[in-house]
């Protein structure tokens, strides 16, 4: 089995990839998805494994120059890691990678290095930089046919073999084939825009050694640090005096907020880098006369958190109404019991009790101010917006 | 998808190309950026959720004391201006221009760029 390092992938493959199986990261034109094979052989190598990076797009420079802006040091792992160079010849360069295809638009010379690869190499994960390049060479039938051959017999050898596919309007057949029979998992990148979210997404489309998850996670790239899972806004909502900008500036990797007073007027707003997952914060003020602003602001929410006062009951009817004006009911909540290192705090469940909540939602106990609890809070809220896997 | 972000983006070009625009963005009604001409989007996305809630609060204080919903909101200072306009009930583009600019031309050009916006959006 290897990893792909791409948060919540590993998971929804059941752990990764297992030696032998083949699979493809199918790319809608224009999304940023040829750093999904860079990010599963930089893992993979990092994981202790061989790799073998074949470059049909681009010189191999340019592709070791990416790895660098990601912040990937490939260096290190001189023994381990080799190019299949089968763009080099195509411009007339000379190249002094390990394997190098001399005429990479006929499909049997590229085929026949492959194959030489794939049996003299130990177990190894081979990512092919660009399916689509080699399919604009050599052909579509022809491609199609040496990339089953290269499949069946990387099965022999134990090797997993991941392709980027760029899905340009080849015909149907090819697309079919390569979305339907040719691999044993199809990931799909590529771009939504869902009212006012643009952005990107990858989805498992087939898997045949695990139990499929049919889920998208948005996803955005950052340079360095690779594919974060991406949550364009998550609300941080609760009464006058919970607490809320305090748990925004306490989780938020660099976070503002607009205060008169000591109390939010306008909102907070923050940034978290955590775990694999980048998300923007919206806190909104708390007193009943900025209702409106906190309508405003409540929209398209992917998750809330709804701060309370652990030592103050007679404010949980004004929290269950905050859940409403931010029309939060249906979406993912967790339900923050901040103060807790104060006297005469609740205990989560005598919150549960008091508050009559089901037994799904979870309340955390938090001490916002001392940054306690509330990564773990993050964690449980990014659990239920992701589905709990 | 990449056709409508690649408009987005040719219509906040253009308005950057506009006399003294230091920087403009795009921006949901409910704060998320949606594109900007910032360079930097962790600026951006702060940016963004402050320039949403200051047209919305002024819509809502205008619409309450029963003058209508508002052209624009324009936040003067001694290094510039900044200014905000509905762009239809999805969206609103902000400017940043310098102290030089004259209101007229970019009152104008950001008319006509918030219009184009719209149509994108609806």
């Amino acid at each position: 089995m290897i990893e792909t390092g791409i948060p919540k992938l590993d998971e929804f493959l059941g752990g990764g990839i297992p030696k032998g199986k083949s699979l493809v990261y199918y790319i809608q034109p224009g999304v940023e998805g040829e750093i999904f094979g860079l990010q599963t052989i930089y893992n993979s190598l990092k994981k202790g494994g061989m790799g073998v990076f074949v470059v049909s797009s681009t010189i191999p420079d340019i592709i070791k120059g990416q790895f660098r802006e990601f912040g990937w040091d490939i260096n290190q792992f001189k023994d381990k890691f080799f190019f299949v160079d089968a763009y080099n010849s195509l411009i007339g360069a000379p190249s002094n990678e390990k394997y190098v295809v001399m005429n990479p638009d006929s499909i049997e010379a590229f085929s026949k290095i492959i194959m030489n690869a794939l049996k003299e190499l130990p177990p190894s994960t081979i990512v092919f930089g660009s399916l689509s390049t080699i399919i604009d060479l050599c052909g579509e039938k022809e491609t199609i046919n040496a990339v089953r051959a290269w499949n069946k017999t990387a099965k022999l050898y134990d090797h997993v073999l991941v392709y980027n596919f760029t899905a340009w309007p080849y015909s149907e057949e090819t697309l079919k084939a390569i979305k339907d029979d040719m691999f044993n998992a199809v990931i799909s990148v590529g771009g939504i825009a869902e009212r006012v979210i643009f952005g990107q997404y990858f989805g498992i489309f087939k898997a045949d050694w695990t139990k499929e998850i049919k889920k998208s996670m948005l996803f955005r790239v950052l340079r360095p640090g690779g594919i974060r899972l991406y949550i364009p806004k998550i609300l941080v909502t609760g009464p006058f005096d919970s607490g809320k900008s305090t748990f925004v500036h306490a989780l938020s990797t660099r976070a503002i907020s607009v205060d008169r007073l000591g109390t939010t007027i306008a909102l907070d707003h923050g940034h978290i880098d955590y775990k694999g997952f980048s998300a923007d914060i919206f806190g909104t003020p708390g007193q009943e006369r900025f209702d409106p602003i906190i309508k405003l602001l409540s929209g398209e929410s992917m998750g809330v958190f709804l701060i309370v006062d652990s030592t103050n009951p007679t404010d949980f009817i004004r929290a269950k109404q905050m859940l409403e004006i931010t029309k939060s009911y249906g979406l993912p909540y967790v339900i923050i019991a901040n103060k807790q290192d104060l006297s005469g705090a609740l205990a989560p469940e005598e919150i549960r009790n008091q508050f009559n909540l089901p037994p799904d939602i979870p309340i955390v106990p938090v001490v916002a101010k001392d940054k306690k609890g509330i990564f773990e809070a993050f964690e449980v809220l990014i659990d239920k917006i992701t589905g709990g896997l | 998808m990449t056709d409508t972000i690649e408009k987005i983006d040719k219509v906040l070009t253009d308005l950057k190309k506009a006399g003294g625009v230091e920087a403009c963005a795009a921006v949901s009604r409910d704060g998320l950026l949606i594109r900007s001409s910032l360079q930097k989007e962790h600026f951006a996305e702060s940016f963004a959720a402050m320039s949403a809630t200051m047209l919305g609060a002024a819509e809502t204080a205008s619409i309450e004391l029963g003058k209508g919903v508002p052209n624009r909101v324009i936040v003067e200072s001694s290094e510039g201006r900044l200014i905000a306009v509905g762009a239809g009930h999805k969206a609103l583009l902000v400017v940043i221009v310098n102290q030089e600019t004259g209101l007229g031309l970019i009152l104008h050009e950001l008319e006509k760029a918030a219009l184009n916006l719209k149509e994108l959006l609806e």
